[in-house]
């Protein structure tokens, strides 16, 4: 059960280490190229704050790193796959909609809904789409990431899934 | 492990997948010919196979299948539930009896053969994990299959479920929202062009190969997924996800009996 990702450059933006270590152990070569088969981006969770106490530049930042940089750093990935004329996986990965506050309960519905809608856009690209919402950070979160961006899971697009029962 | 409906179709590639993954493989199957070749084409990727035969409808031929299933090959530690049979027809079309065998294979046999498997294992203190073949059209129902509709997406929800009731016990129980995964028995694609009549209406642009199907349900019940639980992951090359909102014109279930999914 070793070498899904064997040929296969991955640039992960964002900090989890289960899933860095998952793709490795698969032989993807991680790096910060721009030039890559997959990207993977893991947002950092916001601190948990009451709607009526979340200020509207703590908002934005949560929005910023939840939703659009998510967008803009796939739509950049995507027409290098498309300029390469290559096929790619972007895998978006994040805390369940409602774990956190009223702010990311705002970004990560945006971002599901984005999910799918991506991946029926670039389809005929081959670039394949897919979320995780989770609190996990372990083992399973990793090996479920080097599943979803290898060939393995090329007829999984569009898909927003969780982990665990709280997910 | 133990597959329902295995002898052939997803269950088979199910079974298969299991096998390379090095599980022995009790296969069920409503005809014990069909279950036998199945066992047979399992026992070649060089591990054990049974065969048995088993309505998953009746608790007790269940409990019983489980017994033998467990002399031949030891404890049954993961279960996928993909019995089921499927054909378009129009809702008022369907029989009594037509709809009491769609629903009822999906739904009680799901649900019996699940809670069997989680009484064997919780009496044993074992961990476990099933896998249930859910279908992509559970979200936005299936005019012109309204039983399967019904079957598919109870499945999807007793999962989550029945993943909450046994949580404490270590058992996992997650689901595949499928596409279309052509094989001999499939509905769909035995007319002639009826595969590539689908492919043209399918995000990915193709039909999905029945091997991948087989690697992600068998993927769910390993412990590299081992937290993985309650889910139901669509696999489906973006066909159940709208395309436009501009759709094609409105044409009832009755009107279209000889299209790709046509009931004629």
């Amino acid at each position: 059960m070793s070498g899904w990702l064997s040929g296969k450059r991955v640039r992960i933006e964002g900090v989890s280490p289960a899933i860095a270590s998952a793709l490795a152990a698969q032989d993807a070569a991680v790096d910060d190229s721009e030039d890559c088969d997959i990207w993977v981006h893991v947002a950092p969770p916001p601190a948990i704050r009451l709607a009526h106490e979340l200020t509207h530049s703590e908002w934005r930042a949560s929005l910023d790193i939840g939703l659009d940089r998510r967008f803009l750093g796939a739509r950049d990935f995507a027409a290098q796959c498309r300029a390469r004329g290559t096929g790619g996986a972007v895998l978006f990965v994040g805390a369940p909609e409602q774990a956190l506050g009223a702010d990311h309960a705002a970004a990560a519905g945006a971002l599901g809904n984005l999910t799918k809608t991506l991946s029926v856009e670039w389809a005929r690209d081959g670039i394949r789409v897919n979320s995780i919402l989770t609190r996990d950070t372990g083992n399973t979160l990793g090996n479920l990431a080097a599943y979803l961006v290898s060939d393995y899971a090329a007829y999984v697009t569009g898909a927003v899934m969780g982990i665990d029962l709280d997910d | 492990m133990l597959v329902t409906g295995g002898g052939s179709g997803m269950g088979l590639a199910m079974a298969k997948a299991f096998a390379q993954g090095g599980a022995q493989v009790a296969v069920l199957g409503r005809s014990i010919e069909r279950a036998e070749e199945g066992a047979q084409q399992i026992a070649a990727l060089g591990v054990r196979a049974h065969a048995m035969s088993c309505d998953v409808r009746q608790p007790d031929a269940i409990a019983a299948a489980f017994d033998e299933a467990e002399r031949a090959l030891g404890p049954i530690g993961l279960l996928a539930n993909n019995a089921g049979a499927n054909f378009p027809i129009l809702a008022e079309d369907i029989s009594p009896n037509a709809w009491n065998a769609v629903t009822r294979i999906a739904i009680d046999g799901t649900f019996l053969c699940s809670a069997e498997f989680a009484r064997r294992l919780i009496a044993r203190g074992e961990g476990g994990a099933i896998v249930n073949n859910s279908a992509q059209y559970i979200w936005t129902g299936f005019p012109g299959d309204a039983h399967s509709a019904a079957a598919k997406t109870a499945q999807a929800t007793m999962t989550r479920k029945l993943a909450a009731d046994w949580a404490p016990y270590g058992i996992r129980v997650n689901a595949i929202a499928a596409g279309f995964f052509p094989h001999d028995t499939s509905t769909a694609g035995r007319r002639e062009g009826g595969v590539e009549l689908l492919q043209n209406m399918i995000p990915a642009g193709r039909t999905g190969s029945i091997w991948e199907f087989g690697w992600l349900s068998a993927m769910t019940c390993t412990p590299l997924f081992g937290d993985m639980t309650g889910q139901v992951i669509v696999q489906d090359g973006g066909e159940s996800l709208r395309r436009s909102l501009m759709m094609p014109d409105f044409v009832p279930p009755r009107e279209r009996g000889d299209g790709p999914w046509g009931w004629q």
